[in-house]
């Protein structure tokens, strides 16, 4: 492989690279107007998009592809270690991550044209959407850690851009924190992973041999095994915000720009779940081999403990995620939970680990990225239109703002699950998928469906607020410790001076934009998933059969 | 190529549904207008029915549709809808309910709208559910059902409302859970080619062992919740209480009755396996419910309370009648379960004109009310007399064909329900004794009689109680052209 291929197949991440650059150089030379660098952002990320759609295949830009398709989901050659490789799947997740920075991006567009800190926001949505790209090709385990990394720096940074704002202060230095314990777990599990086998390509590590080599033929690796895989598991379940992992992602959440929830909540935190298809899929699927347990208990299988492990991660994930919803007087807080409680339903695609399995999970994120980003957008919305940060302060909206209420509520009921929105359509692929994989994830399945139940409820006490409560008659909740509206005000941006009202009753035509294409996905997908449904099952399977 | 009947009524009614919900003031006329145009579809269904039969063994359909939703290969999801004898009959109640209520509803104020459109919405739940020979869209329309009649009581409801929607939501819902892994596991056990009604029914056989009977516990709970079967009632009486009278109405007119034809349709065709293996629970589950069904009811003051409680009673019944596994008694079940609509819709009317005029449903506080509102009592009377059983009226030919299955089936058994009939029949004329004859008490000063849309509304299920009280051929005719006809399969 010569360096111009090379570099051809990297071709939508140096764009975002060069597209980054741009906007700082933009920005050192004055031209700060948010027009201007937001233009740069939005161009270079549907212009990664439509490359990634190229090397997909689909055929209207399917000759502009720059990976020849006979290298995507190719076995790679033997004998060879490769740091990144492409599978269509990987390619469908870039997709998602260049949209979820994509809405964000076109949304902040509307913010006040004279911002400060706006090219700092770009260029750091722009290299942390690098790193997500990266992600999404990782073979290698170090190259997936490295890549998520270039992920997290930007993101510390994001939660605190406005500098002014304690409250984004100290939700990044706790996103800092938290972050970078993460990334020592996840390194030191790597390395006992490189003691036990020797390499850390994630093909060696997902085979079948590998673990045969390593448990049954060196005799006493393991251990080394379980701890490597425990550590990992600790440190990426920080990053897709496993309960009991979860604690810092409702201050960060809740601290951060609303803007940058919306990135954090429906694009960076995809990652973690792919970085989980990546490192534990190959156990699931492969490592049957049974292992003596230290001290003579066993024979254990490695694969079915993992599965067991994971499941019950999925399950304590989404009842957690959903009852502590269930309690929340913030609107940020809430989302931010019922974000947590959708990790736990991607996570039943990891735990059972079938193509169908990951059908689900993959079209879950797909639905997550429109859906929690939407929701988190249409916050800032309201933010700037003066709207609390409690859930009891948007009571009446629904008369106010029949469009944007509308809006906000297609998106709620499809975090539910209800029919007609695309969120229903992927519970149900999910659902489906614990089900045909049979024995005792039907109970994944039962509890998944249980607690989507249970989500309806702290959902639909949005939607009573917004519809049924008039602005007058509800009394006035206080406000729990540090949500004050003072501090609500400072979170919409120091610098949040309302000079000229924004068109489209203080919205801006971005936003309005953005909210609009969003409600358009979630009901057209909702009714017609077939057209990405079908290559996305295909994705799936070769995904599988990879054994990556 | 047939006309596709149902996707049209389906249109008919998902317009008419949102258009009631734009519509405003006017929104009671867009309502009528719907119900009518829904009616109307109905008698051409009817009037070009045929039972296409059997096709190498398995049940067809008329007016069938089929399109592709997904089909992902482990996955095949199709938009298949059509009819038969069975849901015919249910079809034509549904169309039946929604036109009195709206009637009956006329003057509702609160958001009007709002109210007939959930109305409008329950009704194409149900005529969902009853077309739907797919199990994600039998679950869609299934959930509909559930969604309109949680606002319907927690909204328009009675004092307790809160609780008895929450109440019947979460009752339900678990049901529905249940009921819809069992669906999905049936299908991905027997590793069916999608989740058709037909193929399913054509990969069932392949399962093996407890399985079948497994599935059919999953389904025969999420069905009988709806039922509803007795250890799980008691959401039924807290709901009907609380809800508005329409709601009641469409509650235990059309809601009980999904669980009845779940069960036929998904249960008793799809899994005979598993049904054969579970059919002494069953058999429990129908006596215990007649029993204490009207144990519960004979022991009521509140006038809804008791209806209610009869509801148990009626439909222990009609799963008694299933469960025998014959076709008289299908026969009997579906026929009980359009009486059952009819009747308990009529008396829930009364009962909730009751309320509206003497300010209170506590039997023993009213009395002598036949003096006084003559229109009331003879749609009580009426309605209790049916209930009971009496010849002539719409329940006597479903109750007496079900005994009559029931001692062919079961000997003996017959006894229980009989005997529970009689006690039926005292608490209706106890009732009646006490509220409509004797000395006057309780009448509050301006008495007025029930108003004209409401004895419109009582008119039109009255006629239709005598109307297959006499000529209940007319009924048993379309639901023996089904697989009902050819039982057992």
């Amino acid at each position: 492989m010569s360096l111009v291929t090379t570099l051809l197949d990297f071709l939508p991440e140096i764009l975002l690279l060069a597209g980054a650059l741009l906007v700082f150089l933009v920005d050192a030379l004055g031209l700060r107007r948010i027009e201007v660098v937001g233009s740069i952002a939005v161009v270079t990320i549907l212009l990664a998009l439509l490359f990634v759609f190229a090397d997909l295949g689909f055929a209207p830009v399917a000759f502009l592809a720059a990976i020849p398709p006979g290298q995507i989901d190719v076995f790679p050659p033997a004998g060879s270690t490769p740091l990144y490789w492409f599978t269509s799947l990987g390619l469908f997740f870039q997709t998602f991550f260049l949209l979820a920075a994509f809405l964000v991006a076109l949304a902040s567009m509307s913010r006040p044209s004279r911002e400060r800190g706006a090219a700092v926001f770009y260029g750091l949505i722009l290299l942390a959407t690098l790193g997500m790209m990266l992600v999404a090709v990782a073979s290698d385990l170090i190259f997936l850690l490295i890549a998520i990394e270039v992920v997290s720096i930007p993101s510390y940074l994001l939660v605190a851009y406005t500098r002014r704002d304690t409250r984004s202060m100290e939700a990044a230095m706790k996103f800092f924190i938290v972050g970078a314990l993460s990334t020592v777990l996840s390194f030191f599990g790597a390395s006992f992973l490189y003691g036990a086998y020797g390499t850390t390509n994630l093909f060696v590590l997902a085979s079948g041999s590998a673990i045969a080599n390593g448990a049954a033929g060196g005799g006493g690796f393991p251990l080394l095994v379980v701890i490597g895989y425990s550590l990992l598991i600790a440190g990426l379940a920080f990053k897709i915000t496993l309960v009991p992992f979860h604690a810092w992602a409702v201050d960060v959440y809740d601290g951060a720009p609303d803007d940058v929830s919306a990135f954090l909540a429906g694009g960076t935190k995809k990652i973690g779940l792919f970085a989980f298809f990546l490192v534990f899929l190959g156990p699931v699927l492969f490592a049957k081999v049974a292992f003596q347990w230290f001290g003579g208990i066993g024979p254990v299988s490695f694969g079915p403990v993992l599965q067991v492990l994971l499941s019950i991660l999925a399950v304590v994930t989404m009842s957690v995620g959903n009852v502590l919803a269930l309690m929340q007087k913030s609107m940020k807080r809430m989302l931010a939970y019922s974000s947590i409680s959708q990790a736990g339903y991607m996570l039943i695609g990891v735990a059972i680990g079938t193509a169908p399995a990951l059908t689900g999970a993959s079209l879950q994120v797909f639905a997550h990225v429109f859906m929690k980003s939407g929701a988190f957008l249409v916050v800032a919305a309201a933010a700037g239109l003066g709207v609390g940060p409690l859930i009891a302060d948007w009571r009446g909206l629904g008369q106010k703002r029949p469009w944007l209420s509308a809006a906000f509520a297609l998106m709620l009921l499809s975090l539910a699950g209800m029919p007609l929105t695309v969120g229903f359509v992927s519970k149900f692929v999910l659902f489906s998928a614990a089900i045909e994989a049979q024995g005792y994830f039907v109970w994944l399945a039962v509890a998944g469906l249980l607690n989507s139940a249970l989500s309806v409820f702290y959902y639909g006490r949005v939607l009573k607020v917004i519809y049924f409560d008039s602005p007058a008659a509800a009394p006035a909740v206080p406000a729990p410790e540090g949500a004050s509206p003072a501090a609500s005000g400072a979170a919409a941006g120091p610098d949040h001076t309302p000079t000229a009202p924004l068109a489209l009753g203080g919205l801006g035509y971005a936003r309005a934009a953005t909210i609009a294409i969003v409600a358009i996905v979630i009901v057209v997908l909702g009714i017609y998933p077939g057209p990405l449904l079908q290559p996305l099952a295909a994705a799936a399977q070769h995904f599988i059969r990879l054994g990556l | 190529m047939s006309v596709p009947w149902i996707s049209i009524t389906l249109a008919s009614l998902v317009v008419g549904t949102v258009a009631t919900f734009l519509a405003g003031r006017s929104a009671r006329w867009v309502a009528l207008a719907t119900s009518i145009v829904f009616l109307i579809e109905i008698g051409l269904m009817f009037w070009g029915y045929s039972w296409p039969g059997l096709l190498n063994g398995i049940p067809q359909f008329a007016y069938s549709e089929t399109h592709a939703w997904i089909s992902i290969g482990w996955l095949n999801i199709n938009y298949t809808v059509g009819v038969d004898g069975i849901s015919l009959v249910l079809i034509l109640l549904t169309g039946i309910l929604q036109i009195a209520t709206v009637l009956y509803s006329w003057k509702e104020e609160k958001r009007p709208n709002a109210w007939f459109g959930l109305v409008l919405l329950t009704c194409l739940g149900c005529f969902g559910v009853f077309v739907a020979l797919d199990i994600l869209f039998f679950f869609l329309f299934w959930e509909a059902v559930l969604v309109p009649m949680f606002f319907i009581i927690g909204y328009w409801g009675g004092p307790n409302r809160r609780y008895a929607a929450i109440k019947f939501f979460v009752y339900t819902h678990v049901a529905s859970v249940v009921m819809l892994v069992g669906l999905l596991a049936l299908a991905f056990y027997s590793h069916a080619a999608s989740l058709d009604f037909s193929s399913v029914y054509a990969a069932e056989p392949a399962l093996a062992g407890v399985v079948p009977a497994f599935l059919f516990v999953a389904l025969f709970f999420g069905f009988g919740v709806k039922f509803p079967i007795v250890p799980f009632h008691t959401w039924l009486p807290d709901a009907h209480v609380e809800a508005p009278t329409g709601g009641s109405v469409l509650l235990a007119g059309l809601l009980l009755k999904l669980g009845g034809y779940g069960l036929i349709r998904w249960g008793i065709e799809v899994i005979p396996n598993g049904f054969h293996t579970d059919q002494p629970i069953l058999f429990v589950i129908a006596f215990v419910s007649i029993v204490w069904g009207s144990v519960l009811s004979l022991s009521q003051r509140d006038l809804k309370r008791m209806v209610a409680y009869s509801s148990i009673n009626h439909m222990g019944i009609v799963l008694l009648a299933i469960a025998l596994n014959s076709e008289l008694g299908l026969v009997a079940a579906l026929f009980l379960m359009f009486a059952h609509g009819i009747v308990s819709a009529l008396l829930f009317m009364t009962a909730g004109s009751t309320h509206d005029i003497f300010r209170t449903r506590d039997i023993p506080s009213i009395g002598g009310a036949a003096s006084v509102t003559p229109r009331l009592a003879t749609a009580m009377m009426i309605g209790s007399l049916a209930s009971l059983g009496l010849p002539a009226l719409i329940s006597f030919p479903a109750e007496f064909t079900a005994l009559l299955a029931t001692w062919q089936a079961l000997a003996y058994w017959v006894l229980i329900p009989l005997i529970v009939l009689v006690v039926t029949a005292g608490f209706y004329i106890w009732m009646m004794q006490r509220l409509l004859f004797g000395p006057t008490k309780g009448i509050p000063n301006s008495v007025h009689d029930i108003a004209s849309l409401e004895v419109v509304a009582m008119g039109i299920l009255i006629a239709v109680t005598v109307l297959f009280g006499v000529l209940p051929n007319l009924l048993v005719h379309w639901i023996v052209m089904s697989p009902v006809g050819v039982w057992p399969l």
